[in-house]
């Protein structure tokens, strides 16, 4: 029994990281095609029909791109800190169910990689860790520009994780519980933006900021740090830096989608479909801020931060403590 | 010393100081295209008009033609002066054809520049154009007539500053023509500075023609090595050979001008046949290997076994060098010079000459009287015939004793005595003018000499007919200057001239002693071979005896000095080690068993010590190199990248001789690698007090201030040599662009040297039956030797007078020292 | 203080707008057709004085025009530009071998500019890459055309003053020679 629950679970799991890479990949299609078009250009279009083969190209260019290490850097962690963004990414998948529970020849078999009781917790905890690739990298690169990026990154990522939590403690007060599952089974009737919007805004934004996106990409801020903490890095540890931010922008739509937007419920299609199209829309939304907004400065960043989203994120946990003790009487 | 205010800066300059001088010295550069300051003023061009607001002259006036004087105002900036000039080069420019893209001139012109900051653009007359034919004037200066703006300068500069007629004004009015009556080269061997003197192009750098701008030329200081003086030169370099030499001012040396030799004899460092790899025996191999396989030989050899040969054009730092690594080797023998007489007097130059007798060539030019002994300026050393000239246009008396039908750009009394001669003919010049009590300040050596010049024996009566009038003019002289060769002169006389410049020096204003040396560096070379007592035939001879075995040759081929090139050839085969550092083609080059190729002038920092002690520094003009016309035949240059520069190999002569001794006596860390001056100041201590030497711009002297020689001793009553009955006492002479050997390999020089032609005298020539404009046939040990005849009266009897001519074997006549047989002179005029 | 709050909630409500606005805009090029043009299917025709491809023009008689005055490659902000000048058996000087390197050159035209002969022009053609870098190294016979340019009538030699086509004093603009010779006026 526990052999075939293993089987399930290395299946799922591949699954899931197919799907979840593939997606990655060809987001960065997207963004490339949707950006373009935002500026009425068309976007790559040379490899394949639509440019559907760029990824691929990307990938190979990537895979073959030398492998080179500044000298005077911290070789070790500047070879790992790479590798723990995407890994961490990559990690909060576990938690996301993607359909109901299949019953298969008679077994339940919940549709999530795992269904922790504690999920939201490993969920916040994971994506603050990606903290540590950011700072390890700028910091391993000796180069003035990484270590900028590396701590504007660490800053950054810190003050949004405030937000991002006390956005969900409303959630977890509607769900009752810190399980993935039982906060989209709680959605059964209406999603909970419709009684969280302020939460829902919260969110997103912080998520936005946790992705280190525009309007919030001061650690990769071009035009002063090169490209920030990962300047100096070539091949495929820059891939994985790539892969790292594209991978949070799916999972961080998929965890809107569960958090506010009923996860893999809705009707006539199949849930996973659901699932995935509620999950795509925040990459779009954050394709369409890059079009539209500049680039905040930096102590407009943390002012934001500080002083509006977290008081607001508590006033609105007080609001929704007192609407619940007011409704239950 | 007037003070005058200039653009309301006020200066204080000397006496006599033009105006536009006066501005120059502020840093204002007033326009001007006939004033030079070499050649002084005219005012024909009207260009430097300025506005003298205040002093004695008011008004616009021309600022080369008047003197600054006290409380002046001046303004070059007035608007009345501007629109003058501006009105001034539109008027030349009427007629300036619009050429300047084909011009050599382009890029420092005068009138281009002239024109610019004049503020013309466009020719407003719409008439046409005044043109002329061009003529053709030798393949050194190019004529293009029609861009004459009539400055004049170059008329002046031939005619009145270097005394040469051929070339002169024509025709009149606004038709004003510069040039020869007839087409045909220029017969001065100044020529080349109508090139640096005209403002614009119509007279441009033949053989640089169409060569380069001076925009793109790598230039920098640089030095005339071809005769003594050391005349200061800027060198210009493109893709990897100098292309043009220009006069550098120096005041001292050579002022505004140089000769045509020191001009166009560059080509030598960039001669198609220049060896740039080392080798051993005909097999071309990398450095180091050469390097080492030499001191892996040079280390079998015993210590005596080695000699080192250098000669008088190489620089002071290979010298040095090689005298380190003579000494290091332990060798005995270190020779400068192939000739034992030649040798000798150059020890008792660097012994007499000193702070109270040397003279420069700016000294000569203020002399009122010059007396040559054995010398002949424009043959040996050109631009000091030039400054003989400025010295007899300001007045100056110049007496020449020599027995060759001399030729100067001047006035002069010559007194056509053979060499032996001169001692007493001097001394009878000048012994009037002494007495014994000044003379005894000198010591007692001093008083002894003038004895002897009092009781010389009588001179032959026509000779001292002659010099009756003259021995007035001495009397009568304030700065009398010896000009002494070392050439043909006996070791006596270059002694004694010294000697007698020092005591003349107690009853003039200023007296000296200049000499004539053998060669660029030969005073650098004499401070180092003269304390050693080997010589050129003592090393043949020990190479013969077998006790010599290795010959390090750097920069010196023997095959040209040496009389008797079959015994040389002898000699040279049965060395076990011929170590040639050259960079020329030569013949000992090709017959040395290990060459390494060695950077000339241009290609590294090099000092020279000139005829008057100043020792004086060539700076790198470019990095060594085949130029690229060679390596790509005319055509597209290879289409190549790579990290080494084709030829690029030779290495200073002075870093490979200091490898050579550090890798032989092991001792890598006493001496720097970079700089040869510590191994030079070892060597010579007269050179140890200038180590750091990093050149003031004129020189620097580094004679003693008084020598401690003693005074000449010897015999003043040499006889001359009676010749034989029926022979003719032969004399190879220097011929100004035949003889000297840089010169020999620039292909340039090569196009302008005459044929050698011989000297005879009248009565000689009737003896002998011959005329002139004979070709005369002298038959030699393996043959006969042919050459044009010249028969004057104007040189002493009994000399037959023969050019060390590159293109006459003159080394062949070794056999006849002891004088020519008539009859061995043949008749065989076509 | 009601002033106040209506103040903030202006402010609030005019920053939300523009953001909506901005988003809007974003959104509604998002529609649009591209504009750009799609360059190897669709080659832009320019304009005649566009710069790119550098050649060597030859005057009405079809000789080459270029004398090596060394102004163009003086000029050039990139010395791209090297040659070598030399005298025909005419007397005319020109070019033993000009070289542009195509790689460094940055179009900026002003070699064409200095050119006091008109020989140096640039054309629109700029589809000349190459793979090799050596390959952009052009010289004399690859630049040489053998047309006149934009200006095909000009003649440098004609108002020179020197004596190539044709002897001294023939030219535009030129009396005949002095004779050097003759004592008239």
């Amino acid at each position: 029994m526990w052999f075939l629950g293993f089987v399930l679970l290395l299946l799922k799991t591949a699954i899931v990281l197919t799907i979840l890479l593939g997606l990655a990949a060809y987001l960065i299609l997207v963004e490339r095609k949707l950006l373009g078009r935002f500026q009425i250009r068309f976007g790559p279009n040379r490899a394949g029909p639509f440019g559907i083969w760029q990824p691929i190209a990307d990938g190979i260019k990537m895979i073959l791109k030398e492998d080179t290490i500044p000298q005077g850097a911290d070789r070790v962690v500047f070879k790992y800190a790479p590798a723990v963004v995407a890994t961490v990414a990559i990690l909060i998948a576990a938690v996301i169910p993607f359909s109901r529970d299949a019953i298969l020849w008679g077994y339940d078999i919940p549709m999530v990689i795992s269904d922790l009781n504690v999920g939201l917790l490993y969920v916040l905890a994971l994506s603050s860790l990606s903290v540590y690739g950011v700072a390890l990298g700028g910091w391993a690169s000796n180069s003035k520009y990484s270590l900028l990026g590396g701590i504007r990154g660490a800053a950054q990522m810190v003050s949004y994780e405030l937000p991002l939590g006390l956005s969900l403690v409303p959630v977890v007060m509607l769900a009752g519980s810190f399980s993935l599952v039982d906060i989209v089974n709680a959605q059964a009737c209406y999603p909970f933006v419709v009684v969280q919007p302020i939460a829902f805004v919260i969110f997103l934004i912080a998520a936005v900021a946790e992705s280190k996106r525009l309007p919030f990409d001061l650690p990769e801020a071009e035009n002063e740090l090169n490209a920030g903490y990962h300047t100096e890095f070539s091949g495929m540890r820059f891939a994985l830096y790539f892969i790292g931010e594209y991978v949070h922008m799916m999972v961080l739509g998929a965890l809107v989608a569960v958090f506010f937007l009923g996860g893999w419920r809705g009707p006539w299609l199949p849930p996973v479909v659901w699932l995935v199209l509620k999950a795509l829309m925040v990459p779009f939304f954050l394709i369409w801020t890059r079009a539209t907004l500049p680039r905040l400065r930096y102590d407009q960043l943390m002012h934001f931060g500080w002083k509006l989203l977290i008081p607001i994120a508590l006033l609105n946990i007080l609001a929704t403590g007192a609407v619940m003790l007011w409704l239950r009487g | 010393m007037p003070r005058l205010t200039i653009d309301d800066i006020e200066i204080e300059v000397p006496h006599g100081t033009k105006v536009i001088d006066a501005a120059e010295r502020l840093g204002i550069m007033i326009p001007r295209f006939c004033y030079h300051r070499g050649l002084g003023s005219v005012g024909a061009c009207r260009m430097c008009a300025v506005k003298f607001l205040q002093g004695p002259f008011k008004g616009l006036q021309m600022s080369c033609m008047i003197d600054a004087q006290d409380g002046m105002v001046i303004s070059t900036t007035d608007a009345e002066a501007l629109d003058f000039r501006r009105h001034v080069i539109e008027w030349l420019m009427l007629n300036h054809p619009h050429d300047c893209p084909v011009c050599d001139e382009g890029g420092h012109c005068l009138l281009q520049d002239m024109t610019v900051s004049g503020g013309h653009g466009m020719r407003r007359f719409s008439g046409e154009k005044r043109t002329y034919r061009d003529q053709y004037l030798g393949e050194l200066v190019q004529h293009e007539m029609n861009r004459c703006i009539h400055c004049y300068r170059c008329v002046r500069f031939y005619r009145e500053f270097a005394g040469y007629r051929d070339l002169g004004a024509l025709q009149i009015a606004q038709k004003v023509y510069f040039g020869r009556l007839a087409d045909g080269p220029l017969e001065s061997p100044f020529a080349g500075n109508l090139v640096d003197l005209c403002p614009t192009g119509v007279y441009t750098d033949k053989p640089a023609r169409f060569r380069a701008r001076r925009w793109d030329l790598e230039r920098g200081p640089s030095l005339c090595i071809h005769c003594s003086l050391g005349c200061n030169t800027v060198a210009g370099a493109r893709y990897r050979e100098v292309l043009r030499q220009e006069a550098r001012l120096n005041e001292e040396v050579n002022g505004y001008f140089i000769c045509d030799l020191g001009r166009y004899g560059f080509a030598y460092a960039g001669h198609p046949e220049r060896p740039r790899s080392p080798r051993i025996g005909s097999q071309a191999v990398g450095w180091q290997e050469a390097v080492a396989v030499a001191c892996d030989r040079l280390a079998r050899l015993g210590p005596r076994s080695i000699a080192c040969l250098s000669s008088a054009r190489a620089s002071v730092e290979t010298l040095g060098t090689l005298k380190y690594l003579s000494k290091r080797v332990g060798s005995d023998h270190f020779v400068c010079f192939y000739d034992a007489a030649v040798k000798f007097k150059m020890g008792e130059i660097v012994s007499k000459l000193d702070g109270r007798t040397a003279v420069s060539l700016r000294d000569i030019e203020k002399a009122d009287l010059l007396i040559g002994v054995g010398a002949d300026p424009i043959n040996a050393a050109p631009m000091l015939a030039l400054a003989m000239r400025q010295a007899q246009r300001a007045g100056a008396k110049v007496v020449m004793m020599d027995p060759r039908p001399l030729f100067l750009p001047c006035d002069f009394e010559h007194l056509s005595v053979s060499p032996e001669l001169f001692d007493v003919c001097l001394s009878a010049l000048v012994k009037s003018t002494f007495d014994r009590e000044r003379v005894g300040k000198h010591g007692e050596a001093a008083v002894t000499l003038y004895d002897r010049m009092l009781s010389c024996d009588p001179l032959d009566a026509s000779v001292q007919a002659r010099l009756e009038p003259l021995i007035a003019v001495v009397e009568g002289c304030r700065r009398p200057i010896i000009i002494c060769g070392s050439d043909i002169a006996p070791a006596s006389s270059v002694s004694f001239a010294a000697d007698v410049a020092l005591l003349m020096g107690e009853v003039k204003d200023q007296s000296g002693v200049f000499y004539v040396l053998p060669g660029a560096n030969a005073y650098g070379a004499a401070l180092f071979d003269a304390a050693n007592g080997s010589s050129f035939e003592s090393v043949v001879q020990e190479i013969e005896d077998g006790a010599i075995k290795a010959l390090i040759v750097a920069e010196s081929d023997p095959f040209r000095y040496v009389a008797d090139r079959d015994r040389l050839q002898r000699a040279l085969n049965k060395l076990e080690l011929l170590l040639v550092l050259d960079y020329l083609p030569s013949e000992t080059v090709r017959k040395a068993h290990i060459f390494l190729p060695t950077r000339a002038i241009f290609e590294t920092r090099s000092s020279f010590i000139n005829q008057e002690g100043r020792l004086q520094v060539a700076e790198k003009i470019h990095s060594p190199g085949t130029p690229i016309w060679q390596v790509s035949n005319k055509g597209h240059p290879p289409r190549l990248y790579g990290t080494g520069i084709c030829g690029g190999e030779p290495r200073a002569a002075w870093r490979v001789l200091q490898q050579i001794a550090h890798t032989l006596v092991h001792s890598q860390n006493e001496i720097s690698e970079n700089d040869p001056w510590p191994v030079i100041g070892g060597e010579c201590a007269v050179l140890a007090r200038h180590h750091q030497h990093n050149g003031p711009l004129h020189g620097l002297r580094i004679i003693p201030q008084t020598s401690t020689a003693a005074f000449f001793d010897g015999d003043l009553d040499l006889q001359p040599k009676q010749p034989m009955d029926g022979h003719l006492t032969l004399l190879p002479v220097v011929s100004t662009f035949a003889t000297e050997e840089l010169a020999s390999y620039s292909e340039i020089i090569q196009r302008v040297i005459g044929s050698p032609c011989a000297y005879l005298h009248s009565d000689d020539a009737e003896r002998c039956g011959l005329l002139d404009c004979d070709r005369i046939r002298i038959a030699v040990d393996d043959g006969f030797l042919e050459i044009d005849l010249t028969v004057s009266d104007k040189m002493a009897r009994g000399f037959l007078i023969l050019p060390r001519h590159s293109r006459f074997e003159w080394q062949k006549l070794h056999c006849f020292a002891q004088g020519l047989p008539v009859e061995k002179i043949g008749n065989c005029t076509p | 203080m009601a002033g106040n709050e209506v103040n903030i909630l202006r402010a609030f409500y005019e920053g939300v707008a523009g953001l909506a606005s901005a988003y809007r805009i974003t959104l509604k090029h998002l529609f649009r057709k591209p504009i750009t043009e799609q360059y190897p299917e669709y080659k832009r025709p320019l304009p005649a004085r566009s710069r790119a491809r550098i050649i060597l023009t030859r005057d009405a008689d079809g000789d080459e025009r270029c004398v090596a005055c060394f102004l163009c490659s003086a000029v050039c902000p990139v010395s791209c530009i090297s040659m070598e000048s030399g005298e025909r058996e005419d007397g005319r000087r020109y070019a033993q071998w000009f070289r542009i390197n195509f790689a460094r050159c940055i179009y900026c035209g002003f070699c064409e500019e200095a050119c006091p002969t008109l020989a140096i022009q640039l054309t629109p053609d700029f589809e000349f890459c190459q793979r090799d870098i050596l390959k952009l190294v052009y010289e004399k016979e690859d630049l040489l055309v053998d047309h006149g340019g934009k200006n095909a009538e000009y003649d440098f030699y004609k108002h020179a003053g020197v004596a190539v086509k044709g002897d001294k004093g023939t030219h535009y603009q030129e009396a005949a020679p002095v004779n050097i010779k003759t004592n008239l006026p």
